[in-house]
């Protein structure tokens, strides 16, 4: 039970024997991540397995005061990058901050009434056509539950990219499905 | 329309501000219908990137395989332990095929929990009594089923809110479902007469917790997906709503 805490929190002075129980409570959540980022399971699972044994094998120089899960995350992430899913991934879509088009759909539209009727195919499909770099914060933020600062250090960027990704990321993911949905809406009444 | 307060919507919604300011837009929220309905959508969107975004669990021989890699590598051992080794499997194979069959009744209760328990997250009528008072909850189940039980009373501050309760069937025996919100993770509490069911210790697979317990002729279930400390409080609470 401890464990389970500390894996959300800082680590120090722990020994080889607290790695299991540090760690595997995060497997889930990793293979989640790793599936989303390579788009593949069986990639996703090798990647698990490699950031268990790095990890592990960097345990005993672990970093007092460092982040254990953002760490882990951070190994996985960098796994994938040099990966060659990872890097055809990162020559073939842009990651630039300023080399995306931003929606038409602006916040000021309230379209509450879409996103609650959003299925979670619907919003799987607007995660999924994110830019990596998008796609990574907005998981990490609202489905790994991780603070700016723990995103920030598992992706190893500024804080202040963390919140403009993020807020992006969500105007996106906003956009893909009011689209979808206000298009389905339009169709629905032609009839 | 063009609030001051707008851009910090997402930083509100995130629990990223400063105690004192998280504090002051929740009193600006009161007055600000713009940016109410942003937090609203804000919060609404993450919910269901949170639910879209767990889309794959680790398969258990991915756990296995990590397990196996963790555990420290086999040292040269000498020879007399293979020996001991050898006299002690022979001894749990012999335990083992006393207890096989209890253990397969006890994991089907446990598969059939879990069953009920991914039902209720997918059903759109999850609960067959609403309310987060224990006080209408409780009485509900009377006559429904052969027992009485006592819902914790949850103080203010607690993580764990009260949504309802279900009537539900395992091993053809009445009990009852209580379901509590902890952040966005639900918990389901089981509770049977103990001689009705096998009394199956805690288990749990890659998705959900399961902790169960024995307590007044009553065997209760913790089941969740939510953290396991999650589970252990809300069993720690039972516990004492139910100490005689």
């Amino acid at each position: 039970m401890a464990a389970a805490v500390v894996a959300r929190g800082d680590v120090s002075g722990l020994d080889n024997k607290d790695f299991e129980k540090l760690a595997v409570p995060l497997l889930d959540g990793l293979y989640n991540f790793a599936c989303w980022l390579s788009g593949d399971p069986d990639e996703a699972r090798d990647l698990v397995q490699e950031t268990f044994l790095k990890s592990l094998r960097g345990f005993a120089s672990f970093r007092e005061g460092t982040n254990f899960r953002a760490w882990m995350f951070r190994i996985l992430r960098n796994t994938f990058l040099t990966s060659r899913t990872g890097l055809e991934r990162r020559n073939t879509r842009q990651e630039d901050e300023e080399g995306f088009e931003e929606s038409a759909v602006t916040q000021e539209t309230p379209e509450l009434a879409l996103i609650r009727r959003a299925d979670t195919e619907l919003v799987q499909a607007a995660i999924a056509q994110l830019a990596p770099a998008f796609q990574e914060v907005v998981l990490l933020a609202d489905m790994e539950e991780m603070k700016y600062q723990e995103i920030a250090e598992a992706l190893d960027i500024p804080i202040g990219t963390v919140m403009s990704r993020l807020a992006r990321a969500r105007r996106q993911v906003r956009a893909h499905i009011v689209t979808v949905l206000g298009e389905k809406k339009i169709v629905g009444t032609k009839r | 329309m063009n609030c001051e307060w707008r851009e910090k919507t997402g930083l509100y919604v995130d629990g990223e501000l400063e105690p004192a300011a998280q504090q002051a837009f929740a009193g600006h929220l009161q007055g600000c219908s713009d940016c109410s309905a942003a937090v609203l959508e804000q919060q609404e969107l993450k919910k269901a990137v949170r639910v879209a975004g767990k889309r794959f669990s680790a398969p258990p021989e991915l756990y296995a395989q990590v397990r196996r890699q963790i555990s420290p590598q086999a040292r040269p051992q000498p020879w007399w332990r293979w020996g001991l080794a050898t006299a002690l499997l022979v001894v749990i194979a012999a335990l083992a095929g006393s207890w096989f069959s209890r253990s397969r009744a006890d994991n089907s209760l446990i598969a059939q929990l879990m069953d009920q328990h991914v039902i209720m997250l997918a059903s759109v009528h999850p609960y067959d009594v609403i309310s987060s008072d224990k006080h209408v909850v409780k009485p509900w189940f009377q006559g429904k089923i052969p027992f009485t039980f006592n819902p914790p009373e949850l103080a203010k501050d607690s993580p764990f809110t009260l949504l309802g309760g279900k009537l539900v069937y395992a091993e053809q025996a009445a009990g009852a479902e209580l379901v509590y919100q902890v952040r966005q993770h639900k918990i389901s509490v089981f509770i049977f007469q103990a001689r009705d069911v096998h009394g199956a210790p805690s288990a749990g697979n890659h998705a959900f917790t399961v902790n169960g317990w024995r307590q007044g002729g009553l065997q209760y279930y913790v089941v969740t997906d939510a953290a396991r400390e999650d589970a252990e409080r809300l069993r720690a609470l039972f516990e004492e709503a139910n100490r005689t």
